[in-house]
């Protein structure tokens, strides 16, 4: 058994056993911390990932009622500008506003553990329909079929009709009645992905199926598509190359996209200890 | 991994969880009484009954009085939205980074359309050290005071922090403290000075939106909690409270609760009696019971679960002899407070009675089959030499043991000097050219299998003028030999490496060592390849040099940066403790200072008490800068603190530190005692006399 019972898989830790079944035993069983850069353009990709993050913020506080007027001025950086105005003028175009929940995380059982979604936006019409919103930054807009098979977009509407009710009235959040909207600030556009009983118990199946791979497993294989080892800091432990790949290539093949960790460890402030 | 105890609730402690989930419960009872319990149980109770776990917010003092409650959290398996578990502190950040556009302007800020930035306890140290320290330089404060630097700036910041939990304007904080001052003029002199430094630290964190903790509360209580928007959306989102360890926590956050109170639909706020060990942070254990005042429904719990009889009689005998008789405890007739602590006879030295402690551990391990985690050695101040003498000891022994911090600063670990050292090599225009003794050291850590003999011969040869040579430069066949050609290959590597980095160097130290990780020192060969306490302890000083560079150098994009962190890290200011609580290993002996080992609100077997003749258990830390009754809410501002308060104060002090610790404990205590203490004196502390009187009256009564 590879896993203790307080296990919490994410759409991340899965899409990393998907994509590498080595890199989630680094990463999650054995917490191995590897500091190699993701990118050989280090400060271009902080930057795309910091601009992500003020955008999260500001769509975050747009959402909680602060004036438009006063956030604004934190958007007057390109690109952060430009997926401001995108955003102001469509990005919620369509979106329920009977219930916003902003940065929400819901967790649902799965098999013997726990599968957490950690939402930038649930909209919910209570008894109508419950909208998921993912807010994308990164500067290539990706094919759909890329997305549809995309552990998150599975995972997403999948935690939502599971673990939906308390923001549904109490009442279960059929799967027919989610939607999963990625919304591509860059380009202002929007891949949308309904949901249905089927895919309901597709998933189901397929995300059990994943979690009995990994419990079964004596060795976690080193990935056969080693374009991925470009990007990926444990390149060197596991003998596939000593740098780092190019950003751009990086944003053709895969998808920047915010960390979505799992630790409920909500204290990042340094208090003084005794 | 031993199987959890499992706990057993009472009726008493049922009613206490099965409450209504509109009523408020005030609940008090010393420590083993099951408080927690009662915390963890009504939060498995809320979610039985289908509360929203997104709307429930658990309170607590410091993060480690958290952990039964994600104990709890990580055992729930039914489908559901998140449990909110903050500090103030957390509480606070979240509150100001979400909000900030709505008070940074009022709040004094000077660039308000600007995103603020947290200062980490490092980040804090080194702006005293740079914005502080010339102040001091230049302006000779603090002359008639003999600390060194770190603990000076240390105080300043403990200023800033109790002014803004206490809700005391910071710039009254100098003027208390004189007021009650009664000696020599000289210490009121000091008062001003720190209150010059604290205003001039204020001052610059307001200019450059820089927010340390005591900003980030004080933002937080006095202008987003008063307004509307931040008050709805928290009062809003949680509504219902568990707050334990309340008097562990300050008068702001107990003003906030009091707010709260009315306003949430259900609350538990769990008090623990005697305690208040948090002082010197802001704690006020007697501000905390006013919450009581608000609270629907008040309960009690009087049962102790931890202690056996025997260590209840003991817990009765030290109370009556510190003079706080513990009231309504029942001591049962074949009870023996005596059975409950072993005081082994007279020892002279120190490290004799060390040797007897470890001896005693080991017996307990070996041949009572105590576990290890069931064991904690307690100190009222745990020194570098006490747990250096105490781990080497139990490691002669084979006994895993484990400190309250690390037994190194990040800054001292192996890994962490060789990146240092290379860092230096790497950039010579620092002018900060190592010994021959670092980089031979440096190269031992960086290259497999590369012993400190030869890498002093490498570098004896190679290593000129702050230059490393090719390998080929070493011109004597043995020498080369000795070496052998394949680490001589890795070296030439590792050294052309920095070559190459030199014709494009870049100024962001973080970005050349995970560049020099991930290109060279990870591969098959080299020291960090599959030594993960190595790649671990690179990843949190490359951490710890991006974060800095990142703040400081939104502030000073032209400060050289780089050269900046290295000097601070060697002058200990930086890189200081990176502590994963989450990977620690329980499973050992815990060695610690007796309030952390309070804090920590965990009950063990056997408790190791070190130093028992020391008066450190019922002296406060020496702080000319500050004082923590002063700068309470309970001090009648004007009133002179004379001997008789300080007195009291250590009174009160060693009562309820000797109760707390007693109280979390099953089995036996273990007081460590020699008559000549750590430093050589003689030793006549106040809680050796306390257990000399107890034991005297002990003995008269059995005569
Ligand atoms: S380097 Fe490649 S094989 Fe290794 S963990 Fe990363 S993706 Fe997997």
């Amino acid at each position: 058994m590879n896993l203790l019972g307080d296990f919490t898989f994410s759409q991340s830790s899965l899409q990393d056993d998907v994509d590498c079944p080595r890199r989630f035993e680094l990463r999650y069983l054995k917490r191995v911390r590897y500091p190699a850069p993701e990118t050989q353009d280090m400060l271009e990709f902080e930057q795309l990932m910091q601009h992500g993050a003020d955008f999260h913020r500001l769509i975050h506080q747009y959402i909680l009622g602060i004036p438009t007027e006063l956030l604004t001025p934190f958007a007057d950086e390109a690109p952060l500008n430009l997926w401001w105005r995108h955003f102001l003028a469509d990005g919620l175009r369509d979106v329920p506003d009977e219930k916003r929940l902003p940065e929400m995380t819901l967790i649902a059982p799965l098999g013997d553990y726990r599968l957490l979604a950690k939402y930038d936006l649930l909209a919910i019409t209570p008894g109508e329909r419950a909208v998921i919103m993912d807010w994308k930054t990164s500067r290539n807009l990706p094919k759909r079929e890329w997305l549809a098979a995309k552990l998150q977009t599975r995972v997403y509407r999948y935690v939502l009709a599971l673990a939906g009710d308390e923001l549904n009235d109490g009442a279960a959040i059929p799967p027919d009645a989610i939607e999963m909207r990625y919304w591509y600030a860059e380009h202002n556009r929007v891949i949308s992905f309904p949901y249905s009983e089927a895919q309901f118990a597709e998933d189901e199946r397929y995300l059990l199926s994943l979690i009995a791979e990994i419990e079964e497993r004596d060795i976690f294989p080193l990935t056969t598509d080693d374009r991925r080892c470009r990007f990926c800091t444990y390149r060197t432990l596991c003998g596939r190359g000593n740098e780092a790949g190019l950003l751009d290539e990086y944003e053709t093949d895969f998808e920047i996209t915010l960390a979505d960790d799992f630790d409920i460890d909500l204290d990042q402030i340094a208090e003084i200890e005794f | 991994m031993p199987a959890k105890k499992s706990i057993r609730v009472t009726k008493a402690q049922q009613q206490i969880v099965k409450t209504p989930f509109d009523q408020t419960v005030f609940l008090e009872g010393a420590a083993g009484t099951g408080k927690t319990t009662v915390g963890t149980r009504r939060i498995r109770y809320m979610f039985e009954e289908k509360v929203a776990p997104d709307s429930i917010l658990i309170l607590v003092p410091q993060k480690a009085l958290a952990l039964p409650y994600y104990d709890e959290l990580k055992r729930k398996k039914t489908a559901g939205s998140q449990v909110g578990v903050m500090t103030i502190g957390s509480l606070s950040q979240q509150m100001v980074d979400l909000f900030w556009p709505l008070v940074a302007e009022e709040a004094g800020f000077k660039h308000p359309m600007k995103r603020p930035h947290f200062l980490s306890l490092e980040l804090v140290q080194y702006y005293m050290h740079k914005i502080i320290g010339p102040e001091i330089d230049r302006n000779g404060y603090f002359n008639s005071v003999t600390i060194n630097r770190n603990r000076l700036f240390s105080q300043i910041v403990d200023n800033l922090n109790k002014a803004s939990v206490v809700g005391i304007p910071y710039q009254e904080v100098g003027e208390r403290l004189k007021s009650a001052w009664q000696g020599d003029e000289t210490q009121k002199h000091v008062y001003d000075d720190a209150q010059r430094c604290m205003t001039r630290f204020r001052e610059f964190c307001l200019e450059n939106n820089l927010l340390d903790f005591s900003l980030q509360v004080h933002v937080f209580i006095d202008y987003l909690w008063p307004m509307e928007a931040p008050r709805h959306y928290l009062l809003n989102k949680f509504r219902h409270l568990i707050v334990d360890n309340s008097e562990e926590d300050n008068p702001v956050t107990h003003a906030m609760l009091g707010d709260w109170l009315p306003q949430c639909d259900s609350a538990l706020i769990i008090y623990d009696t005697d305690a208040g060990y948090r002082r010197f942070l802001g704690a006020d254990a007697d501000d905390a019971y006013r919450l009581k005042a608000h609270c629907d429904t008040h309960a009690m719990l009087d049962r102790h679960f931890t202690m056996s009889d025997d260590m209840t009689a003991f817990a009765v005998e030290m109370a009556e002899t510190l003079h706080h008789p513990l009231e309504g405890v029942k001591v049962k007739r074949k009870a023996d407070a005596l059975a409950a602590i072993e005081f082994p006879e007279s020892i002279r030295y120190h490290p004799q009675m060390v040797d007897a402690v470890v001896e005693r551990i080991a017996a307990l391990i070996y041949d009572e089959g105590v576990p290890t985690s069931e064991i904690v050695v307690i100190a009222p101040f745990m020194s570098d030499a006490l747990r250096f003498a105490l781990m080497t000891r139990l490691e002669a022994y084979d006994v895993p043991a484990r400190s309250h911090r690390p037994s190194r600063a990040l800054r001292e670990e192996p890994a962490a000097l060789a990146l240092m050292t290379l860092a230096k090599l790497a950039h010579p225009a620092w002018q900060m050219r190592p010994t021959t003794f670092d980089v031979a050291h440096a190269l031992t850590t960086a290259i497999s299998d590369l012993d400190m003999v030869r890498a002093r011969l490498l570098v004896d040869v190679l290593y000129k003028k702050g230059q490393l040579a090719a390998f080929d430069n070493i011109r004597n066949a043995e020498i080369q030999q000795r070496i052998t050609f394949e680490l001589g290959e890795r070296y030439d590597m590792l050294r052309q490496w920095i070559d190459e980095y030199q014709q494009e160097m870049s100024p962001q130290l973080d970005f050349f060592w995970s560049r020099l990780f991930g290109e060279l020192l990870s591969r098959n060969g080299y020291g960090f390849h599959d030594d993960f306490d190595a790649t671990r302890t690179a990843a949190n000083l490359i951490d710890s040099a991006r974060h800095f560079r990142q703040i400081i150098g939104s502030i000073d994009p032209d400060a050289p940066l780089a050269k900046d962190y290295v000097e601070m890290v060697q002058r200990g200011i930086l890189a200081d403790a990176y502590l994963d609580w989450q990977l620690e290993d329980t499973e050992s002996v815990l060695l610690t200072p007796a309030y952390t080992f309070l804090m920590s609100n965990r009950a063990v077997d056997y408790q190791f008490w070190i130093n028992v003749g020391s008066p450190g258990w019922a002296t406060r830390l020496y702080q000319p800068l500050t004082h923590p009754y002063i700068l309470s809410l309970q001090w009648e501002q004007g009133r002179k603190w004379g001997d008789e308060d300080e007195l009291a104060a250590n009174q009160d002090a060693l009562y309820r530190l000797v109760l707390g610790l007693i109280r979390r404990c099953r089995e036996r205590i273990y007081l460590g005692f020699s008559e000549l203490g750590e430093q050589g004196y003689e030793q006549r502390g106040e809680l050796l006399m306390a257990i000399q009187g107890m034991l005297r009256r002990r003995a008269l009564e059995e005569a």
